[in-house]
């Protein structure tokens, strides 16, 4: 018996040694080269991918950039936590030949793994495309170009867009129900939305189910687009990308309206109609798809009276699309006169695409790499990168003109129909600005009810009134001090501005937090955007 | 087998010096402790591996503290720097917010996380009827296999300030006690739904620790006319107090990190001031925004002052009870 036990206990052993070894040799196997593309006309491309986008391999485009470029593509498809993956992936200096996505390597990356990107400056002889892009639209040339006059990074161009993305709407039929008119200052809104609340607005012989307003949730990183950072225009204070880390340009002086009086006079009144009960009890705490779920409702009731959004039919959905109206802005009280007023001046982000696609310095095949970017600046290709494929999406009537079909799968909308079956916004690109395109209904919706609000946009000139961040590139040790006050500003900002909205104080804590801003760096962020405007005025002539 | 097994044997490894009686020559020490133990190392061997390949051999890393982050120049190439982070984050206006968020939620979660197991475990001792307990058991334990973002929905979901569950039950009791998920209602949330979460699954240890009691001192101490309460005091507790310690030092070599998938989840712009927390800030300056020195600093702070507590509450607990880790 214990001879037995004691020949056990050997052979256990040797299988926990075997085991160990084995061990060991995967972890020596798991860290060996795999990496490095194929020198056979393979071309690896990392493609950064909206969630609903289906696999690269039933595009038809993607055939055709192979046939023009001569090459195969081997797709690496991420479209999800891009940030955490991206940095370990950058770090680790392991990236494939190609990076395609709207904004997936930023400046901040390029500057940070300074020597991982190629230099495509000195390859635009390569670029036919990219240089008749850079001359047609030189915006995008000052996009692409770092402050070294090297090129890591090229833009996309898709022209059709409107100037912003954040549209205001009001539920004409509850005005029609309860007999008032479109509310053209903020006292008058405060007036409408206090008889949306006490009312039974929308006649289903509930009163309180009824949220006069609602927006899209603030992060904690800045504002964004659908947020009331727009009302900052009903001052006359210009922002850009719905408001983002809160820099506008004000006689040549760059500020932030973090620390403006205005932005300050904007929560005041916030906070009125929040202490009134007007504002949707989640809006600090819920997410985007509550926030677009809740305005959707059942499909037969509204339930906002008052919100933003990117369209009617995207934001309340198209049963009750047809109940709300584009509101032009408001003006705070009576003494900004109508001329004065602005809005969000979005542009930049939305018919340009920064940094759309890299290339990896290390590319053993560069110019298979330099003919596929090439390709996708191609006229027909862009459009079909952006809309889907020629014949199922897009029919093309002559050489300059193309139809975007409405969805195949009649169940879905132009919007969620062109993000399914293709990279739309996320792809590089150029549309030209001399073909004509009939535009799907989300985009031709979006700019019809741009239009009450044109004025207003018309009053943004993007040069002088916005701080142009994305003309403008930044080296990394300014970036990484802005980036590191940035996170204790908006840890501060964003806190206060949901506070003050939901409990009051502003009037007595804002010097203190004037101050405070002041202190962790936002004078220092605010001297060096100044800097980099002096420069990119200068270099305007 | 297991009866044959001779006593010596078990206790060898423990002590890990050899029976006097067998010593055999000098200057064979190593090969002969190779010759005895093998097996025992061999088994320990994959465990070893692991360690350090995935704590120690990753530690090279930390050099990137005290150097500036160059990718051109690899991990250990960039310029040396000393203690410019650290210096960085002591004088950022950031740090006591961050250090005294960190210290509330951590040392919250600490102390009902590591009573209420204890509590749970009596409790559930006492019950009488091996399905009841069982039952009991499996309930308490189970929502512990809930992923973190489950919770974090559901509690979203309960507490939402419109139409939450939770809410309204506490408005119906005349409760109106402001927003559950702004400011005031974090660290509460955070601290009850996480020991709501995992109390049940903490305790199986203790369970285990109060099977192990003889059945005789019950039945002494019931002869003897104790009640229940007594038994729990004189005999249920001093069973589980070696337990109680070990854990309680485990549980201090994190007392600086706390959960950050969950806090991270449960961040929103009103909470923004409570919910900051070490792990979070460094994601938000490492990862989000490229400052791998900086983060890196932060995080062999936060690990310094870990493995300090560790020390500490080990040679306290060693002094009193002359339990400990070592």
């Amino acid at each position: 018996m214990t001879r037995a036990g004691q020949h056990r206990r050997r052979a256990l052993a040797a299988l926990a040694a075997v085991t160990a070894g084995a061990l060991t040799l995967t972890a020596c196997g798991g860290g060996g080269d795999d990496g490095g593309g194929g020198g056979d006309g393979t071309v690896r491309i990392l493609v950064l991918k909206h969630a609903l986008t289906g696999p690269m391999s039933d595009m038809a485009w993607v055939d055709q950039i192979e046939e023009a470029a001569g090459v195969t593509i081997e797709w690496e498809e991420v479209s999800a936590d891009w940030d955490q993956k991206k940095s370990t992936m950058l770090a680790a200096g392991d990236i494939p030949d190609l990076v395609v996505g709207t904004n997936a390597i930023t400046n901040g990356d390029l500057a940070t793994f300074n020597g991982l990107f190629e230099d495509l400056s000195d390859d635009l002889d390569a670029l036919p495309n990219v240089t008749a892009m850079f001359e047609e639209v030189p915006a995008t040339e000052a996009m692409a170009t770092q402050p070294d006059g090297a090129i890591y990074s090229l833009p996309s161009y898709r022209r059709f867009w409107p100037e912003t993305a954040t549209r205001q709407f009001i539920n004409q039929q509850w005005l029609d129900n309860l007999g008032l008119e479109q509310p053209t200052t903020w006292d008058e809104l405060h007036e409408v939305l206090l008889a949306f609340k006490n009312e039974d607005a929308n006649g289903n012989g509930d009163p309180n189910d009824e949220i006069p307003i609602d927006w899209s949730p603030a992060g904690d990183a800045g504002f964004g687009y659908f947020q009331p950072s727009v009302l900052l225009g009903s001052l006359g204070l210009p922002i850009s990308d719905g408001g983002g880390a809160g820099y506008f340009v004000e006689d040549g002086v760059v500020k932030n309206f973090l620390v403006d009086e205005r932005y300050r006079e904007v929560v005041a009144f916030l906070h009125e109609l929040y202490a009134d009960g007007l504002v949707s009890q989640d809006v600090m705490t819920q997410d985007y798809s509550a926030y677009q779920s809740v305005a959707r409702g059942d499909g037969d009731t509204a339930r906002v009276g008052f919100t933003w959004g990117w369209a009617a039919s995207d934001r309340v959905g198209a049963q009750l699309a047809d109940q709300y109206a584009a509101l032009p802005p408001l003006r705070a009280n009576d003494s900004i006169a109508e001329s004065d007023l602005t809005w969000s001046y979005d542009s930049y982000s939305l018919n340009y695409g920064v940094n759309s696609i890299t290339m990896s310095a290390q590319s053993r095949n560069k110019e298979a790499a330099l003919a596929v970017i090439d390709a996708f600046y191609d006229q027909d290709i862009s459009i079909q990168v952006l809309w889907g494929d020629l014949d199922e999406n897009i029919t093309k009537l002559d050489d300059g003109s193309y139809e975007v079909l409405p969805p195949a799968d009649e169940t879905s909308d132009p919007s969620t129909w062109k993000w399914t079956t293709t990279l739309a916004d996320n792809g590089p690109g150029w549309i030209r600005d001399d073909i004509d395109v009939v535009l799907p209904t989300d985009l031709a919706e979006a700019v019809e009810q741009s239009v009450p609000l044109e004025p207003a946009i018309a009053n943004v000139d993007p040069t002088a009134d916005i701080f142009p961040g994305a003309l403008i590139t930044m080296s990394q040790e300014d970036l990484s001090t802005i980036s590191l006050n940035d996170t204790g500003i908006f840890g501060i900002a964003m806190q206060r501005w949901a506070t003050w909205i939901t409990e009051g104080g502003i009037e007595n804590d804002w010097d203190a937090y004037v101050a405070e801003l002041e202190g962790v760096g936002l004078t220092q962020n605010v001297e060096i955007h100044q800097r980099y405007y002096d420069e990119f005025v200068a270099s305007q002539g | 087998m297991t009866a044959l097994s001779p006593a010596p044997a078990r206790s060898r490894p423990r002590t890990g010096a050899p029976v006097p009686a067998a010593r055999p020559p000098r200057g064979h020490g190593l090969r002969r402790h190779v010759r005895r133990y093998w097996q025992l190392w061999a088994m320990a061997a994959p465990a070893i591996a692991f360690v350090a390949l995935f704590a120690y051999v990753p530690m090279y890393g930390l050099q990137l503290a005290f150097r500036e982050f160059d990718f051109a120049a690899g991990l250990s190439g960039g310029d040396w720097v000393g203690l410019t982070y650290f210096r960085q984050f002591f004088d950022s206006p950031q740090f006591w917010t961050l250090i005294r968020n960190t210290v509330v939620i951590s040392v919250s979660t600490l102390v009902a996380g590591f009573l209420a197991p204890i509590a749970l475990a009596l409790v559930v001792n006492q019950v009488v009827g091996r399905r009841r307990k069982k039952f009991l058991q499996t309930a308490t334990y189970l929502p512990h296999f809930i992923s973190i973002v489950v919770i974090v929905g559901m509690l979203q979901v309960f507490l939402s300030p419109s139409s939450g569950l939770i809410t309204r039950v506490a408005e119906m009791l005349g409760a109106s006690g402001g927003n559950m998920l702004g400011a005031s209602g974090f660290v509460p949330v955070y601290v009850l739904s996480e020991v709501w979460q995992h109390c049940g699954w903490n305790s199986i240890i203790y369970l285990a620790a109060l099977a192990s009691v003889d059945p005789q001192l019950y039945e002494a101490a019931r002869i003897d006319g104790a009640g229940r309460f007594t038994i729990i005091r004189h005999i249920d507790l001093p069973a589980l107090v070696p337990t109680m310690i070990v854990l309680l030092i485990l549980n201090m070599g994190n007392v600086l990190n706390t959960g950050f998938e969950k806090i991270f989840l449960m961040q929103n712009p009103l909470n923004l001031g409570v919910s900051e927390v070490i792990a979070t800030y460094v994601y938000k300056i490492g990862i989000l925004s490229n400052q791998f020195s900086y983060g890196t600093a932060i995080g062999l702070f936060n690990t310094l002052i870990n493995f300090t507590f560790l020390v500490v509450t080990n040679q306290i607990a060693k002094r009193v009870s002359s339990t400990s880790l070592w």
